[in-house]
């Protein structure tokens, strides 16, 4: 009986300094890969290198013709927009806007995603891949810190962050806008998952009360359903391995250097 | 909360070993009479320092965020002002009043801090905080009220600033901020004193590329401003601040890489590594441009190549000797401060053991540097630091050693059995604890509190008082469950635990025999919960239990058999909500996922994401906020922690800890739909709260005692005694006696009011069954004595006050609302639980 305990805590311990060897580095090596690969798809240049910014067109259009608009998307920013959009209670009113390139609209959301995910890769980065790990501890905290990175950076762009309507109608972006909205009216321009989504704001007062109506037009943006993807492979991969890390930290005595004193808890 | 107005007096029993306490971040007060260590776990540390001599001890511990602390910063110019401004990875900020341990002000933010520079700018009164992190502003903010006052905004290629510094340069009145995106684009904004968010936007005024990506820091030579060092993962750079052109650059050494870096003069700069430790080195002279290198100013030379005399020169390595492997880079501060006319210089280090390491930076003339220059050494001279201790090393040191729950288990030499989880069951008065071995220990919980607090007789008792010990685990128990307490459609006898074996088992309470062994998931059990009241009656008789494999199960206790397996989630389950209208069980993932699954079936309904998955979560919770009537839900429990911190309610703060504890175990604790039903009947003399920082730890304990409760027992039990006789005699029960009671307890708690009532009607009745496990002597005993042990760990109440209220009370019970009030009021209870001496 003892034999098979001191077995069994014997290759345990030798699976777990594998474990700690060799696949942290082999899954950190392919999370690095899937990042680069995620950066990649970015508009903007990211760790520093200066490719050409990417251009993209999109119409984004609600029926029957309430909302329209033409953008062109350029990095982060919306360098041009036409805008055309009708409010509920004017049906005969058009307003018409535009962005101008000298004055871009910028999404904030790509560049905090790129951020986020280069702030991963550089903790990817600063293990070298000669180091030995002495303890699941420190995996665990590295790992702990990449998979924060990600879910920050996957959630920047897909749940859009909340705004107060005053603070959108006194946005910088806003401001870009061409001729200007009358004061009733707000737009935004923003992500939420792989859509690029423009919301219009009409603000009513109704019986002393601020009201405001609203409705969007959104149109899917290829590049960011790719990065998801990533981002969620590479969650994914992160994930697996701090659950396999943390079945080997149940058993309280292992470390990588005791290799003779292990022994299994339970 | 029924315990809402009470006093109630925290005592903490830590138990032999030291929390753990993986140091994020580190501050020295100005006074050099408070340091300040953040965790990853979100608790700060205060540390009480002899100024002279560095030596410290752990004081306090602050509980409240909810994710690793970033940044620490100062309040106020006055350096004793005994303030702290703390913001943590989710957004929370705090000002911590470093005296009684209490949080004066809480915000949340959408912009997370990465660094906050503490600054007295021109035209304001005392600090502003100047912020930079994950967005692409600088924030200013009142470090008191924690208002963003105004931001600056980057009208050239705007990113995130990853380094900042403020200064004021010399014989000049405007205050300048510089600024570095991690695309390295330095931007300087220049401040009159008279912005504001009216003036937005406020753009800089000039901004420059330079070669340096996702740079760390950046600071200022204070003796010569034209010199700015900016410090790289992978070499720090001295640039010139006039034209930012790069002077000199060092590279970090091998398996290294830098974290910081500081002046020490104008031609010395300190760097520090991640593996903790400082480099000293001293700048060729000839490089360096400004006033006080007048002589070499705008020298030919200073654009040449660099050859090797014009590089830095590294005279002095700050290492511990015999590091200690750590599981994550230590946070380090360089700390500068002018004491009796003498600046002091000093370097801090906070790591991921809880151990803190001082070296005081030796001052090195130029003539000594000449002489180390001519020496040949393969290593530059190390020093090893000045002072250095740990938690542990604090826990070791005290004698009498703190004391655990539990201690009276390891007389005789029986080896430490680490707590691992507990509660507190008062109706029965017991206490039920979970340990490592596997064994569940059940102990008369006021006998053990005795043994421990008072002095006397008692204690020579051997193996005294009784225990109760289940044995069925293999392994650490992780969780324990009282479904009676909850919801009395459970039976009372039943008990649930669930261990590191997977197995969730079903005790029974009081013949201590183990009536089923569930065997249903495959990881670690890490919570055990009770559905809501209004589930199907199947599914009512439930709990639900979740595991290490992310899997979540309804196990039925009647039945004996697992109702709903509900596996397949990727990611580790954070909290449970329920839809039970609906038959929905809704489990959100730390991915931000969330699966909705029916509980009468088994079937899993839908799998959401991003923006659906939030609003189905909140859905739960506006159902719920109806029910808790008033009780905003389930927010975060730190909001909850906060707002009891704000109110002085210690039970909010209580359960607020035990929630925010779950959170930290991956789960946040069920939605309340029970609160009110938890929370029934009077207020307990005497609560006991298991408290963890990190699921790795052994189980602290903290005792709360109420007083009000307290005296209600003690009323209740001294009139119960009397004959019908004597109660006549002195007056109590005729009319107007008890009109004058109910007249006071008007205006005070219904709570309270409802407690006198209570008692008012036992006196008359003579309802001399009274249940208690403690005779009244020793009751009395209890409190007079809970004092003397109260006082080492610092509680702020004078004995003699407690004394005093209680002599009153007893002489008519008519005062006692009025006066626990004024106490309550007077007295001020600390949120914080010191650590003993």
């Amino acid at each position: 009986m003892a034999d098979i305990d001191k077995d069994e805590s014997d290759s345990l311990q030798v699976e777990f300094e594998w474990l700690l060897r060799k696949e942290v580095h082999a899954v950190l090596a392919q999370l690095q890969n899937i990042l680069q690969e995620c950066g990649r798809r970015f508009p903007v240049p990211l760790f520093g290198t200066d490719g050409p910014q990417k251009q993209d067109k999109f119409v984004l259009t609600t029926p029957p013709d309430q909302l329209k608009c033409i953008v062109s998307v350029m990095g982060d920013n919306i360098t041009q927009a036409e805008i055309t959009l009708k409010v509920q209670r004017q049906q005969n009113v058009i307003y018409r806007t535009s962005i101008q390139n000298d004055s871009p609209w910028k999404l904030q959301q790509v560049q905090d995603a790129g951020n986020h995910l280069q702030h991963a890769l550089q903790h990817i980065d600063s293990v070298d891949p000669d180091y030995s790990f002495r303890s699941s501890e420190e995996v665990l905290h590295l790992l702990g810190d990449i998979l924060g990175c990600l879910q920050r950076g996957r959630t920047s762009l897909i749940v859009p962050r909340k705004r107060t309507i005053d603070d959108l109608m006194k946005s910088r972006n806003m401001r870009s806008l061409v001729p200007n909205l009358p004061e009733d009216l707000a737009i935004s321009f923003y992500i939420q998952s792989h859509k690029l989504v423009l919301a219009v704001y009409h603000l009513s007062t109704v019986h002393g009360n601020l009201k405001f109506d609203t409705f969007q037009a959104e149109c899917s943006v290829p590049w960011i359903s790719e990065v998801l993807v990533l981002f969620t492979v590479a969650l994914q991969l992160c994930q697996q391995l701090k659950d396999k890390i943390c079945v080997f930290s149940q058993y309280k005595d292992f470390s990588a250097t005791s290799t003779n004193t292990a022994a299994v808890v339970w | 909360m029924s315990a809402g107005t009470n006093l109630v007096v925290p005592v903490v029993l830590w138990g032999k070993s030291a929390p753990t306490h993986c140091i994020s971040c580190i501050f020295l007060s100005r006074d050099q009479r408070t340091l300040v260590t953040g965790c990853h776990d979100g608790q700060i540390c205060l540390w009480q320092v002899d100024p002279d001599t560095l030596q410290m001890i752990p004081r306090c511990l602050l509980v409240g965020h909810t994710a690793p602390i970033l940044c620490l910063a100062r309040v106020s110019v006055v350096s004793d002002n005994n303030y702290i401004v703390s913001s943590s990875e989710s957004g929370e900020m705090c000002t911590w009043d470093l005296v009684d341990g209490k949080c004066r002000e809480v915000v949340k933010l959408p912009y997370v801090h990465t660094n906050m520079q503490a600054y007295h700018m021109c035209g304001s009164d005392d600090i502003r905080l100047f912020c930079n992190g994950y967005y692409a502003e600088v924030l200013i903010m009142d470090p008191f009220s924690l208002e963003v006052l105004f931001t600056l905004s980057s009208r050239m290629s705007p990113d995130w600033i990853c380094a900042l510094h403020v200064l004021r340069p010399a014989k000049r009145k405007d205050d300048v901020i510089l600024g570095l995106t991690t695309t390295g684009m330095v931007k300087v904004w220049t401040l009159q004193g008279n912005e504001s968010k009216a003036t937005e936007p406020h753009y800089e005024h000039e901004s420059k590329q330079i070669r340096c990506l996702n740079a760390l820091s950046m600071s200022c030579c204070g003796g010569n401003q034209r010199t700015v060092v900016i410090v790289c993962a992978k070499y720090w750079q001295i640039y010139d601040a006039g034209d930012f052109s790069i002077l000199c650059s060092v590279q970090a050494p091998r398996s290294e890489r830098w974290i910081s870096a500081d002046f020490l003069s104008t031609d010395r700069v300190i760097a520090w590594s991640d593996e903790g430790k400082g480099y000293m080195y001293k700048l060729p002279a000839k490089k360096l441009k400004g006033l006080v290198f007048s002589s070499v100013a705008d020298n030919k030379e200073f654009h040449s190549a660099a050859t090797e005399s014009d590089t830095p020169f590294l005279y002095c390595v700050l290492a511990v000797p015999n590091d200690r492997p750590m599981s994550c880079p230590p946070a380090m501060r360089y700390h500068e401060v002018s004491r009796s006319g003498k600046v002091q210089k000093y370097l801090l280090r906070g790591d991921s053991d809880g151990a803190v390491v001082v070296w005081n930076i030796p001052e090195v003339t130029n003539s000594q540097l000449a002489q180390i220059k001519q020496e040949e050494f393969d290593k530059p001279p190390g020093m090893p630091p000045t002072m250095s201790t740990s938690l542990t090393k604090a826990w070791a040191a005290m004698q009498p050693s703190p004391v655990g729950i539990l201690d009276q288990l390891e007389r005789g030499g029986t080896p430490r059995v680490p707590l691992t989880a507990s509660m507190y069951l008062p109706q029965q008065s017991r206490l039920v604890v979970g340990r490592e071995d596997g064994s569940i220990i059940i102990v008369p919980a006021t006998q053990t509190v005795m043994l421990h607090l008072l002095h006397g007789n008692h204690q020579q008792y051997d193996d005294w008082p009784p225990h109760q010990r289940l044995i069925g685990h293999v392994g650490r128990v992780n969780c324990l469950l009282y479904p009676h307490l909850v919801h009395p459609r459970y039976e009372r006898a039943h008990l649930v635990s669930g261990g590191v074996d997977f197995a969730v088992c079903l005790w029974d309470l009081y013949s201590g025999t183990l009536l089923h062994r569930f065997c249903v998931h495959a990881g670690e059990i890490t919570q055990l919960l009770v559905p809501p009241n209004n589930c199907s009656t199947r599914v009512q008789k439930c709990i639900c239990s979740v595991a290490s494999d992310h899997s979540v199960t309804l196990l039925g206790l009647t039945e004996r058999k697992c109702v709903v397996l509900a596996s397949r989630h990727l990611f580790p389950v954070v909290t449970i909500k329920w839809r039970p209208l609906d038959d929905f069980m809704i489990v959100g993932c730390s991915d931000g996922s969330v699966y909705v699954w029916q509980m009468e079936t088994g079937h899993l309904d839908r799998v959401l994401h991003g923006i659906s998955a939030e609003e189905v979560l909140y859905a739960c919770d506006e159902n719920t906020s109806t029910a808790t009537a008033g009780d905003s839900g389930l927010a975060n429990p730190a909001v909850h922690f906060f707002r009891g911190l704000r109110h002085r309610n210690l039970s909010a703060i209580r359960h607020a800890t035990q929630r925010g504890i779950h959170q930290l175990q991956q789960l946040s604790h069920h939605n309340q739909q029970d609160g009110s039903l938890q929370q029934k009947g009077r207020a307990m003399p005497l609560m006991i709260q298991g408290l963890r920082t990190n699921p790795k730890d052994p189980e602290s304990h903290i005792l709360c005692f109420d007083i009000e409760a307290l005296i209600v027992e003690l009323l209740t039990e001294e009139y119960g005694a009397m004959s019908p006789g004597s109660l006549e005699a002195q007056g109590l029960i005729n009319q107007s006696e008890y009109e004058k009671v109910f007249a006071l307890t008007q205006s005070a708690s219904p709570d309270a009011g409802k407690k006198i009532a209570d008692f008012f009607g036992r006196v008359k009745d003579k309802a001399g069954d009274l249940e208690r496990s403690l005779k009244e002597k020793d009751r009395h005993d209890l409190l007079g004595r809970v004092k003397d042990k109260a006082g080492t760990f610092e509680r702020s109440i004078k004995e003699k006050d407690r004394h005093g209220i209680l002599a009153k009370m007893k002489e008519g019970a008519e005062t006692m609302q009025t006066k626990i009030q004024a106490k309550a009021e007077s007295v001020g209870l600390r949120a914080s639980d010191k650590s003993s001496e």
